[in-house]
């Protein structure tokens, strides 16, 4: 395999306060890499400021470096210009929005939309080979395609969504990032929606990078898992290994939260306390309030080291042989209910 | 709603200071107008249409009269009309959307599509035809313009009074008994009252203009004089084509800077019911 | 389906209309009578009286009155201008092509360049572009549009005598042909335009300044950016569409202040349509002709209330669906 995409020290900062704190990783072409943590731990900030296209008022900084196949140079996105981000985005990574039910222009058929990104970043392709290819996009994302003649309004949420997949791929992307893909739809549809995503990359050799705060979805879709808390990357490796030993007490809790169907433990226990305010973490690790084995160590700033084989965690602690099983009371200083 | 909130709105936001100053300015001189117009605002004399000078202020009228005292004494005819029309129509307007929105059914069908008629139909030829067949008078202008401007409120007190019925305090009170009249005074009232009064402050707004309009066809009151039989007479004498700026400018500024005035105080309100407003602006 | 709901908005459009009907003659026989009318003809003996009240058929019960009164507006007869003896129709049907003209230049330059600068101010929202165009709005919105009407005269028509300041052409000219009468004729259009213009412009631009606000917020712009769309291109083919649906809808709340805005602008300069025919009516205490002036300023409205809907119709796929 070879590398697509390498993320480093990525900063977002919204007056001066950090969104996204120094984030590094990387992907390999037609690798699936899920993006785990709460709501409001930059996993969508992050995404978007992959494409450069976060709202105003958000300044981001770092390297971000894709190599996309059969493009000789390096594309260098953050010293990109707008315009020259313009070529980038679509063409070599695109998004599935979050919510995609507004995703859609309401006064536009669906075809036009989609044939739309096609001429504009493959300005030589002639109308019949486009009409074709949008054929062949909502045929591949499991749509009849006289549905394209159709608008936004008339497609069920579950349509909209495959619509959304069909846009992404419209441009045969290397890389395609899905913020959340699933969460507007309903348990049956969000399982057919993962399986597509996971047959159109075999098929199509496309890197994916599936950002979820559901730990199950991305257990079925990626191969590797990174886990955002505060802004930061707090623990990464191969999906089979952190799911078995995790080395954050996070993503362990995370773990742990996660309802078990036939399983022993019952109901899932949720974390306690409630995500950081975005931008003015604890100092330290942005965890410890929250962490029922912190001591004052904790209080001093944890570095991303590797702790087992191709697993990394930000914990003081890390590795941990294994987890105490006494949950110290003291820390647990605000339960949410 | 609270008072306070909305004090600190028209006092901290330059729009609602404005205004403020504005009314207070306008009240004062049509208070008192008549008591510091330098002249006889309806005075001829031979000095006509001069330009402004140190004795006349504003120059003179085709007449020879003071235009700067018939400024200041035009001042209380159009807040006068402008009040007490919207007065008219806020009741108007309360009456019918309460009526049509707490009963519903044909009482709501049938005022609902009078509401629907007067919103449609063009007002100033409206107002044209009821204020040629009464004869021209300062209560004729009242009323022609309330009954003329009541729909939009009508509608909007409807459309809140729809939404206030539904509600638990209304429905208890009704499940236990309370008469309709009861409901109304205790519950509805006042949560449209708010409401109300910010679609009032922008009809006055609305009905000022309508009074010079008015007036300015000819339709005014003929003893009196106002800012928009100020424009008439100038419009008629050919002061216009006279250059005589002084005598066309005050009038229409006054009229402009009034009605902005109200305006900016009714959309403080109307933002301090409504926030989403405020995040457009 | 789509058929009843266009069915739906004529049938309402049709009742309006109706009723403007029935209270414009109802209405013109309580409060203006035309017996007391003619009893104020100086010479005019009861004989004569009676013979004329028959003779227009006030002799009938009411009931029957209003039904020879709807034949006599479906046939056009709207009655004889008290002033000129001439049919009322003929006097509107002279005017109207003169209105048109006025008010559909204004209304056209008043649409697009309205929308042109809510278009230009949501997308540089609080810059000094954006504050300028939003009090140049609100003064327009405050000041009355005869006055600005009046100051275009002073300014254009005899300070800097550019434009004429009255009249639909120069009086007296005998023209070589069309292209020469047209210029003129253009020439006299310009002030009261303007003044028609700017009566509109502030509301047009504020209705799609806060269409495009809240169209720029929404998730699909978003997206078509993210698509690599250039941004002019997101907002002309994606924003703009969207936020022109609203400004339909609300710009036909304007219809009743166009008619308006023509009745006073007209009459301000001379201009020989429905409005300066309705001032003269006004003065002349002229019955018939404010009658059908008003039933015609009405009908107006109401027809462009229902193109305004049919546009609607055509421009937002939703509705056609429901």
């Amino acid at each position: 395999m070879s590398r697509l995409l390498e993320v480093s020290g990525l900063r977002v900062e919204h007056r001066g306060r950090p969104i996204v704190d120094g984030v590094d990783f990387t992907l390999e072409r037609g690798e699936a890499l899920g993006l785990a943590g709460e709501s409001g731990c930059g996993k969508t900030t992050t995404a978007l400021a992959l494409m450069k296209i976060l709202p105003a008022g958000l300044k981001q900084a770092g390297g971000i470096i894709l190599r996309p196949p059969g493009v000789e140079e390096q594309i260098n996105i953050d010293r990109r210009t707008e315009a020259g981000m313009q070529v980038v985005r679509w063409r070599h990574i695109s998004l599935v929005f979050q919510g995609a039910m507004n995703s859609l222009d309401p006064v536009q058929h669906i075809d036009t939309q989609i044939a739309e990104v096609i001429r504009l970043h493959e300005p030589g392709v002639g109308s019949k080979e486009v009409s074709a290819r949008i054929g062949e996009l909502l045929t591949t994302v499991g749509l009849t395609p006289a549905l394209g003649r159709r608008y936004a309004h008339q497609l069920s949420g579950g349509q909209r969504q495959r619509v959304m997949i069909a846009l992404a791929l419209a441009c045969r992307p290397s890389l395609v990032i899905a913020d959340e893909p699933t969460t507007a739809l309903d348990v049956v549809m969000q399982a057919q929606v993962l399986q597509l995503l996971e047959r159109l990359r075999e098929q199509l050799g496309l890197a994916l990078i599936l950002i979820s705060h559901d730990l199950g979805v991305l257990a079925e879709t990626c191969e590797r898992i990174a886990v955002m808390y505060a802004g930061k990357i707090v623990e990464t490796g191969p999906v089979g290994t952190v799911f078995a030993a995790p080395q954050h007490p996070y993503t362990k809790r995370l773990l742990d939260s996660l309802p078990v169907i036939g399983g022993t433990r019952g109901l899932a226990t949720p974390i306690p306390g409630g995500p950081p305010d975005p931008g003015n973490p604890p100092d330290g690790c942005a965890f410890h309030p929250r962490c029922p084995y912190s001591t004052d160590r904790c209080l001093g700033d944890p570095a991303l080291r590797e702790v087992a084989p191709k697993q990394s965690a930000a914990c003081h602690f890390a590795p941990w042989a294994e987890w105490p099983t006494v949950v110290p009371a003291a820390s647990a200083v605000e339960v949410d209910g | 709603m609270s008072e306070r909130g909305a004090l600190k709105l028209l006092v901290n936001t330059w729009r609602g200071r404005f205004g403020l100053a504005v009314l207070a300015i306008s009240t004062f001189v049509a208070i008192f107008g008549t008591l510091i117009a330098p002249y006889n605002p309806e005075a001829s004399s031979l000095d006509v249409l001069q330009a402004p000078s140190f004795s006349h202020l504003l120059g003179t009228t085709e007449n020879g009269a003071d235009v700067f005292s018939q400024l200041l004494v035009g001042t209380r005819v159009s807040m006068l009309v402008g009040f007490a029309a919207a007065l008219i129509s806020a009741v108007l307007g309360s009456l019918v959307g309460i009526a049509s929105g707490y009963f519903g059914g044909w009482t709501d069908r049938i005022l609902d599509s009078m509401e629907n008629w007067f919103l449609v139909i063009p007002t100033l030829p409206l107002m044209i035809v009821l204020a040629r067949l009464l004869n021209p008078s300062l209560t004729v202008l009242i009323v022609v313009i309330g009954l003329t401007s009541w729909a939009g409120t009508g509608r909007i007190v409807r459309s809140q009074v729809l939404t206030l019925r539904e509600r638990a305090f209304v429905e208890r009170a009704r499940a236990l008994g309370a008469s309709d009249t009861y409901i109304i005074r205790t519950h509805i009232l006042p949560n449209t009252l708010p409401l109300i009064f910010a679609n009032t402050v922008l009809i006055i707004a609305v009905a000022i203009l309508s009074e010079a309009a008015l007036s300015f066809l000819g339709l005014g009151d003929p003893t009196r004089i106002s800012w928009g039989t100020m424009l008439e007479n100038a419009f008629q004498s050919g002061a216009p084509s006279a250059g005589a700026w002084w005598y066309v400018i005050p009038p229409g500024l006054a009229i402009t800077i009034l009605v902005l005035g109200v305006s900016l105080l009714g959309f403080v309100f109307e933002e301090y019911i409504n926030p989403r407003l405020r995040e457009q602006s | 389906m789509s058929g009843r709901w266009l069915a739906g908005k004529v049938a309402a459009a049709v009742l309006t209309l109706v009723f403007v009907i029935i209270f414009n003659f109802f209405l013109f026989r309580v409060m203006g009578d035309p017996t007391t009318q003619l009893a104020r003809l100086p010479r005019a003996t009861p004989q004569e009286i009676v013979k004329l009240r028959a003779q227009y058929g006030l002799d009938k019960p009411l009931i029957g009155q209003f039904i020879d009164n709807v034949g006599d507006t479906a046939r056009l007869d709207l009655g004889v201008s008290q002033r000129s003896r001439e049919q009322v129709w003929d006097e509107i049907k002279a005017a109207l092509p003169w209105t048109l003209l006025l008010v559909g230049t204004g209304t056209l330059i008043a649409t697009l360049l309205g929308s042109w600068m809510g278009v230009v101010a949501a997308t540089r929202r609080g810059q000094r572009t954006d504050n300028g165009f939003l009090g140049f709005s609100l003064f327009t919105y405050a000041s009355p549009e005869y006055w600005i009407g009046i100051i275009l005269i002073l300014v254009f028509a005899v300070w800097l005598p550019i434009f004429p300041s009255g009249l639909q052409e120069t009086p007296g000219v005998v023209f070589s042909g069309f292209p020469a009468q047209a210029l003129d004729v253009a020439k006299h259009l310009v002030l009261p335009a303007t003044a028609m213009t700017l009566m509109l412009l502030g509301q047009y631009f504020l209705i799609m300044r806060s269409s495009m606000v809240d169209v720029l917020t929404e998730d699909f712009i978003a997206v078509k950016r993210a698509t690599g769309l250039p941004w002019g291109r997101v907002v002309r083919r994606h924003a703009v569409p969207n936020a022109l649906l609203p400004l339909v809808t609300l710009s036909a709340i304007q219809f009743g202040a166009v008619v308006g805005g023509a009745i006073t602008i007209e009459t301000i300069f001379s201009w020989p349509g429905l409005g300066e025919l309705t001032f003269q009516a006004i003065n002349d205490k002229d019955y018939p002709v404010l009658q059908g002036t008003f039933l015609i300023f009405s009908f107006g409205v109401i027809l462009a209330n229902l193109a305004a809907d049919c546009l609607y119709f055509a421009l937002d796929p939703r509705v056609q669906s429901k």
